[in-house]
């Protein structure tokens, strides 16, 4: 066991880090505050070309598509760097962690170049259109079609909770190319530009930060059947190979303890951080930001063996949940009403922490496969 | 990053298990709890085959004895690995034969095998006391909770050099994570297959899915314990992460122990069934170095500077 980084990943750190604060000196003073905000999603666009100017927004590419043929820590503490900025990346992080790889390994050389490019340019925003009314985590039961019309296919359905749908050019698209009784067996990947006639987006406003939701109709869409992604039939695979890093793929752990830095400073100004209660809050709080970031490594360090996933990331994506509530909790019971304030820390993390265990897989899909995986418990 | 045991790893708690395989376990527990007894035949076989060096040597070190004290504490040995195996070769005394106390301050309380040591090691201000012992010296504690307690006042203490103290807490942190980590890791897995094979209703206990939320949220405390108390090991338990290991670890105890009671039922909860020898001994682990909120209160102080009001 060895619980350091190798030198060249502390050095890469370092180096980051220099970069970071230079960068973000000016234009950036949300690192604490809520993601999906207009004036976010903006910085971040000429932010992410910097990045990508300087190598470092697919490091982990292979160099033929425009990466830096990088290792998996190098990669993680990239992540780690920018989620304790609060992610200057903004919805690019989609696009270099799993669109960006699914395209490589799954994709057409033709697909590979003319999408990959853009996105290692940090030119394109991607979404992700998965969710549907009817099939949000349980998407085996998703209904969106794909029918076949000679080299076409036609898109009909709805899909929900598409977060960047409005900003995106492209979206990651699921629809069933099978019958509904195939279950799985019956998804095709679609690579949808967003400017197709027939595709509608609509705005559904949430209270998580500044973040809004999107819903996308699909009226007849007519795609060309390059935009198919793998074989048809085989989208489940697809998508659960390549989002099985996805569990631990955003470190939100890091954006917690630094909200939760911020937090202590703003108690030890208010005379708080001696009370003996406000402290075991905090003693908490930190110590379940700490079990995520040592949960998440053991993944990260899976990866960096390039080893089959194992079921590890269900338990490290369940205690960055635990963490994300704990310090939401704390800001509010440490400021008070001050915490009401629009943007102040204790309103962006309560507001975040509670999409928490909703987004990227519910809090209790990671128990189930918790029980399922790893302790082998009989089926219910 | 390597979350893998090395081969030297794996090699020393093989050749462990083999020795505790012979010389610990709950028969033994048992026979030695009914008498209050401390285990000198299991830590003169653990000093004869030099489990009790393993802090210092060149090719193994302050993880490979926190791993050694897990597995001691997992196979319910009856004797004092904290002190023994990180507490005094961290501050470079010698160990010497049968129980030594660990005693703090500034949370004051009957302490294991303190009728039995001879040997005292006190947390103060800012440096340790070392103490001999004499049975006059303890009053012994009746206690259910698997370790014989005694309160101990000694006569006549010797100081340490300055900084000591931070270190003998520091290192017991650790300490107090490993024993606490074998003992649930093992409650855990007996309550797992528990789960597994109680019928109820027509079907198997552990297939409801209100008790394996629990239990799948269990794992996560103990998998976070693991390598929060590893991972201060291998950093030299440094005050910050040997504090935040015990935060999480102790509370991962509280609940933990909830948990396993809750789901083996009554049966659990009798003398018969082996669950209490673990969890009654880890409330005695839970207890030390001022427990739960003196952990939580030490992140605070190493984390943001901040001394309690």
């Amino acid at each position: 066991m060895e619980f350091a980084l190798s030198e060249a990943d502390t050095a890469f750190r370092s180096d980051l880090v220099g970069f970071l604060d230079r960068e973000l000196a000016e234009g950036w003073n949300r690192s604490e505050c809520g993601l999906g905000s207009a004036v976010y999603t903006d910085f971040s666009r000429g932010f992410v070309r910097t990045l990508a100017a300087k190598g470092w927004l697919t490091p982990h590419w292979p160099p033929e598509y425009g990466g830096g043929g990088q290792g998996a820590w190098q990669h993680f503490v990239l992540g780690e760097e920018m989620w304790k900025r609060g992610e200057p990346r903004g919805p690019q992080y989609m696009n270099v962690n799993w669109v960006g790889p699914a395209l490589i390994k799954y994709g057409t050389e033709e697909q590979r170049r003319s999408l990959l490019p853009p996105i290692a340019r940090g030119d394109v925003f991607w979404c992700q259109g998965f969710s549907e009314p009817e099939a949000g985590t349980d998407l085996a039961a998703l209904r969106t079609r794909a029918a076949r019309d000679g080299e076409d296919y036609i898109l009909n359905g709805q899909k929900i909770w598409t977060s960047y749908a409005n900003e995106a050019d492209y979206c990651f698209l699921l629809a069933r190319t099978g019958s509904v009784a195939d279950g799985r067996d019956g998804i095709s990947v679609f690579l949808l530009p967003l400017n197709t006639p027939g595709v509608e987006v609509r705005r559904i406003d949430g209270f998580v930060g500044e973040h809004s939701f999107n819903e996308l109709f699909l009226t007849d869409v007519r795609v060309p059947g390059t935009c198919l992604l793998g074989e048809e039939n085989k989208g489940w695979d697809i998508v659960r190979r390549t989002l099985a890093y996805e569990r631990v793929g955003a470190p939100r752990y890091a954006r917690a303890a630094l909200v939760l830095d911020g937090l202590a400073g703003w108690c030890r100004a208010a005379g708080l951080l001696t009370d003996p209660g406000v402290q075991e809050q905090f003693g908490d709080a930190r110590a379940l930001c700490e079990a995520a970031r040592v949960l998440v490594y053991r993944v990260i360090d899976e990866r960096a063996k390039a080893k089959e996933p194992s079921p590890m990331a269900y338990q490290a994506r369940a205690a960055m949940v635990q963490a994300e509530r704990a310090v939401g909790d704390l800001a509010l019971d440490v400021m008070g009403t001050e915490a009401l304030a629009e943007q102040s820390r204790g309103d962006a993390q309560f507001r975040n922490s509670l999409g928490a265990g909703i987004a990227a897989g519910s809090y209790e899909v990671q128990l189930n496969l918790i029980s399922r995986l790893i302790l082998k418990l009989p089926k219910g | 990053m390597d979350f893998e045991r090395s081969d030297t790893q794996r090699a020393l708690l093989d050749a462990l298990g083999t020795l505790l395989n012979r010389h610990a376990g709950p028969q033994r527990c048992r026979e030695l709890a009914a008498r209050g007894a401390y285990d000198h035949e299991l830590e003169s076989e653990l000093r004869a085959a030099g489990f009790l060096d393993v802090f210092g040597e060149a090719d193994a070190g302050p993880l490979e004895a926190v791993l050694a004290v897990e597995q001691i504490s997992a196979q319910l040995g009856a004797i004092t690995p904290v002190p023994h195996l990180l507490v005094l070769p961290a501050l470079g005394l010698p160990v010497p034969e049968g129980p030594v106390v660990l005693a703090d301050r500034d949370a004051p309380g009957p302490v294991r095998y303190g009728g039995e040591a001879r040997q005292l090691l006190v947390a103060g201000a800012d440096r340790c006391a070392t103490a001999e012992l004499s049975p006059d010296d303890a009053e012994p504690v009746p206690s259910a909770y698997g370790y014989p307690l005694a309160r101990v006042v000694p006569r006549l203490a010797e100081n340490l050099a300055p900084g000591t103290s931070q270190a003998m807490i520091n290192w017991w942190r650790v300490g107090v994570c490993a024993e606490a980590l074998g003992m649930m890791q093992r409650a855990f897995d007996l309550t797992v297959a528990y789960a597994k094979d109680r019928t109820v209703f027509g079907r198997a206990l552990g297939s409801f899915q209100a008790l394996q939320h629990r239990l799948a949220e269990s794992s996560v405390l103990l998998e976070g314990s693991r390598w929060l108390t590893y991972e201060a090991a291998f950093r030299g338990a440094t005050a910050e992460s040997s504090a935040v290991a015990a935060a999480y670890t102790m509370a991962a105890l509280h609940r933990l122990t909830r948990e396993t009671h809750q789901i083996t039922g009554a049966v659990g909860l009798t003398r018969e069934h082996d669950l209490h020898l673990w969890t009654l001994r880890l409330q005695a682990v839970r207890a030390e170095l001022g427990g739960l909120r003196a952990h939580r209160r030490a992140v605070v102080t190493s984390r943001w500077g901040v001394a309690a009001a």
